[in-house]
């Protein structure tokens, strides 16, 4: 078990030292057992942490606000920034290193292990409870998860009941790259890694159609998906852009000929565009930390497009995201014995 | 005029109101929808209230202005292109939707109409559902004068009594709808007006959350205005746009032309949502921005609910729905956030 | 007589070999049928995923991307890249439901004026039985 007494200790270390400009954590919400990202400058601070299975958020993705903040001042701290990472999220920062987004000095990182657990899933947790509103939501012993509910009674659930499909099929129960990480560092057994996207590989053409489009239709195009992603950190999206990168310098030729690849607004055609677009930008670099999903309001199930491209990657070309932050990324190198037997 | 309907005529009276598009609450696999499909005949026990809100059904989200396409003889011709006339139903508007519905009627009336906007409005008959309990963990209608038997923006509201609907037909509009099945309604007697009471105060006391002494807001919002509390506060914003579309009052939109093709040219003029969280929302054609970071733009959000619509209408642009609270998906909460405001420096 | 539906095939040929190879075809006077757009683009590996979207967003009933052979690129590497990116897309395109045999990929060298007609009959055989692709299309 992680010791949430041990995390305070190192994060009032690493903030007394004053090395790192800030530390990005969890924090409870108001009340009940949801968490939020938190950012604490001083020691004392790190009263307000939290370790539990609701800590879903991937807090690499604050690393672009850094980034943008640094950009904008004239004389920036480039102090790194400390973050609390579990095992997906280390192989994030192992994707923005590899791309060199950032560097690794730039960031400290204090690993969590998920041990045999993992986050879960509110929709899963809302369907265990019908009725009960849970107040607390704790890692049990041996492989479950703990809830209390609102009338004080304690429900032990199995994990592989109510853990997140991702933790289900996760690859790197801790993290593969931390300045500490803290925890047992065992490694799960994940039998069928792409259990989750079997059923729709396994559906007919028609059958799949009908699935993908019935869930694009509820599309609002809120680019929540995107935002939270920690690999979108493209200031300009080619698919849809929300912020272009116009200054005073931009001649109007240049704006007039900007190509438009995707329509604002949300018809299908151009809901479908988006997504697969998105989907090809993240091959070999999506760590499947599951936010996409979770931030949808429609929820509609994005981790399943970016997983189908990581099987791909792992069995057509044997690329593995974010473990080496050394190698190059996927559609930047290739092998003389890449598949080819689709071309004529 | 005030009835009582059995909810075992509930279905009769939908197909009475044939000529109608009728929307009622459907159960999706991320929570409520409304929905016009014809095998809808009730609204269920555990119904809470809409992820997407009704104004999705009066603002679309795509509204086409008009096509243009030029040809050799005549140039390029304009062809304007309204809502179709088509009659809508929609039930189970919770009041907080429905005077969200009020608050949008101001923004797109007044001296200029948006005559989008009021062909489908008019075209509306919105039927409400009074609360019995909070739908939402976040609602709070109670601090921004609302309440979850409002009547505000309603044509009809309806009071869940158990086996039957309490019906108090508020606009003409309302009344009409009643005509049509006349024989369905019946006298309320004491008993139901004493249940409907009880309900309706009882509702009030189980909402959990509360933005105290709303109306000093405005005051405080403008005196923080330059202090970096935004900031601060503004830190997990992701920028997206789920707390704006997902807002019932949130009304912004942008206006694209959507080009088919350019010899000849053919296209249409499209209108559709936007949101003051998007960083180009505000980006001018020089290149300047005056809301360039995440700070501006959460403060621009709760200024307009909270004290510019204060300014042009005297009334809170927000309803109190609670539906930004849920669904942020970095926990920032506006009813903590104006709290916070309300003290900082204060 | 039923007028047979004919497919129109958007082709990203690349300039030193597909392309050259097309125009042999075209000079030798070979016929192949005309439902192709080509389009020509400086190598195999400068085709985005985003063509491919865009072509089908436009209305095309089938994508072609055509390139050199492999070790024969006149940028050296660029049909390798080619032949990796393109092949995500394709798995992406079937995953979510597209016939598969509406985006396809071909090396075609500049000699191979004869193959490339083969190509784009095989091509137009295998997608006049699936009829208008409506799936991608925009429909405004």
């Amino acid at each position: 078990m992680v010791s949430l007494e041990q995390l305070k200790e190192e994060v009032k270390k690493i903030l007394s030292s004053g090395n790192i400009k800030y530390f990005i954590g969890y924090e409870s919400l108001g009340s009940g057992w949801q968490v939020r990202p938190a950012f604490m400058r001083k020691p004392e601070e790190v009263d307000r942490l939290v370790w539990t299975p609701a800590c879903f958020h991937n807090l690499v993705r604050f690393l672009h606000d850094e980034k943008r903040r640094r950009a904008r001042e004239k004389n920036p701290d480039t102090r790194p920034v400390g973050l609390l990472v579990k095992g997906c999220d280390s192989r994030a920062i192992n994707v923005l290193v590899q791309e060199k987004y950032i560097e690794r000095k730039d960031v400290y990182l204090i690993g969590v292990s998920c041990e045999l657990l993992g986050v879960i899933d509110e929709v899963k947790l809302k369907r265990h409870l019908p009725g009960l509103k849970p107040q607390k939501v704790l890692f049990g012993q041996k492989e479950t998860i703990k809830v209390i509910t609102d009338d004080d009674k304690e429900i032990e659930i199995e994990a592989s009941e109510i853990l997140a499909d991702r933790c289900l099929e996760c690859p790197a129960n801790f993290p593969v790259v931390a300045d500490i990480i803290l925890g047992e560092k065992i490694k799960k057994n994940v039998t069928s890694p792409y259990q989750s996207i079997s059923p729709y590989e396994r559906m007919s053409v028609e059958e799949r159609w009908s699935f993908w489009q019935g869930q694009f239709s509820r599309c609002l195009r809120c680019y929540a998906c995107r935002s939270v992603c920690p690999m979108c950190y493209c200031d300009e999206c080619v698919a849809d852009s929300i912020a272009y990168a116009v200054t005073a310098d931009t001649t109007a030729d240049e704006k007039a000929q900007k190509i438009k690849w995707v329509e604002r607004n949300p018809e299908p055609s151009e809901n479908i565009f988006y997504h697969l677009v998105r989907a090809i930008h993240l091959a070999g670099r999506c760590v499947d930390c599951g936010e996409c999903e979770r931030v949808c309001p429609v929820e509609i199930p994005l981790r399943l497009l970016n997983k189908k491209l990581e099987k791909e990657a792992r069995e057509l070309f044997g690329y593995e995201v974010g473990f080496d932050a050394s190698q190059p990324p996927l559609i930047a190198c290739f092998r003389d014995n890449d598949p080819q037997d689709f071309i004529r | 005029m005030e009835k009582i309907i059995q909810k075992s005529a509930f279905p009769q009276w939908l197909k009475s109101l044939q000529a109608f598009k009728i929307f009622l609450p459907k159960r999706a696999s991320y929570g409520w929808e409304l929905s016009s499909n014809h095998e809808l005949q009730e609204i269920p026990e555990d119904y809470t209230y809409p992820v997407v809100p009704p104004k999705k059904l009066i603002f679309p989200q795509e509204e086409i202005f008009f096509e243009f396409e030029q040809n050799p003889e005549d140039g390029i011709k304009l062809k304007e292109i309204l809502p179709e006339a088509e009659q809508q139903v929609i039930f189970g508007v919770r009041p907080c939707d429905g005077r969200a519905v009020k608050a949008m009627d101001l923004v797109f009336g007044g001296t200029y109409e948006d005559p989008y906007y009021w062909r489908r409005r008019r075209q509306t008959v919105l039927v409400g559902l009074a609360c019995s309990q909070p739908p939402s963990e976040n609602c709070f209608c109670l601090s921004v004068e609302g309440s979850p038997s409002s009547e505000e923006g309603l044509d009809i509201l309806l009071t869940d009594l158990g086996d039957r609907y309490f019906v108090k037909a508020i606009t003409e509009q309302g009344k009409s709808l009643l005509s049509a099945a006349s024989s369905l309604f019946s006298e309320p007697g004491t008993r139901d007006r004493e249940a409907r009471e009880k309900i309706h105060l009882e509702a009030e006391k189980k909402i959990k959350r509360h933005l105290p002494s709303a109306r000093e807001l405005p005051e405080r919002i403008k005196a923080i205005f330059d202090s970096d509390f935004w900031d601060e506060e503004s830190l997990n914003c992701l920028r997206c746009g789920i707390c704006t579309y997902l807002c019932p009052t949130c009304h912004c939109f942008d206006i694209n032309d959507e080009t088919k093709s350019l010899a000849p040219l053919k296209g249409r003029r499209v209108r559709t949502w936007d949101t003051c969280q998007f960083p180009d929302f505000t980006m001018h054609s020089s290149g300047h921005n005056p809301r360039p970071d995440r700070a501006s733009r959460l403060r621009q959000r709760l200024s307009h609910k909270f004290l510019y619509f204060i300014l042009l209408f005297d009334r809170f642009q927000c309803v109190g729905c609670g539906r930004c609270v849920t669904l942020c998906p970095v926990g920032i909460d506006i009813i903590e956030v104006l709290t916070r405001a309300r003290n900082h420096g204060a | 007589m039923a007028e047979e539906f004919e497919p129109r095939i958007v082709a990203f040929l690349c300039k030193w070999c597909s392309s050259a190879g097309a125009d042999l075809a075209g000079v030798s006077r070979m016929e192949y049928p005309p439902n192709i757009i080509p389009i020509q683009v400086m190598c195999s590996g400068s085709v985005s995923p985003l063509y491919i979207f865009s072509a089908l967003s436009h209305g095309a009933d089938g994508v072609l991307v055509s390139g050199c052979h492999p070790g024969d690129c006149h940028y050296i590497k660029g049909n390798y890249y080619a032949r990796r990116r393109l092949a995500l897309v394709k798995k992406l395109l079937e995953y979510i439901g597209l016939e598969p045999q509406r985006f396809q990929m071909s090396w075609v060298s500049a000699t191979e004026g004869i193959k490339f007609t083969q190509i784009v009959k095989d091509l137009v055989r295998e997608l006049q039985p699936l009829g208008p692709q409506n799936k991608l299309r925009r429909k405004f």
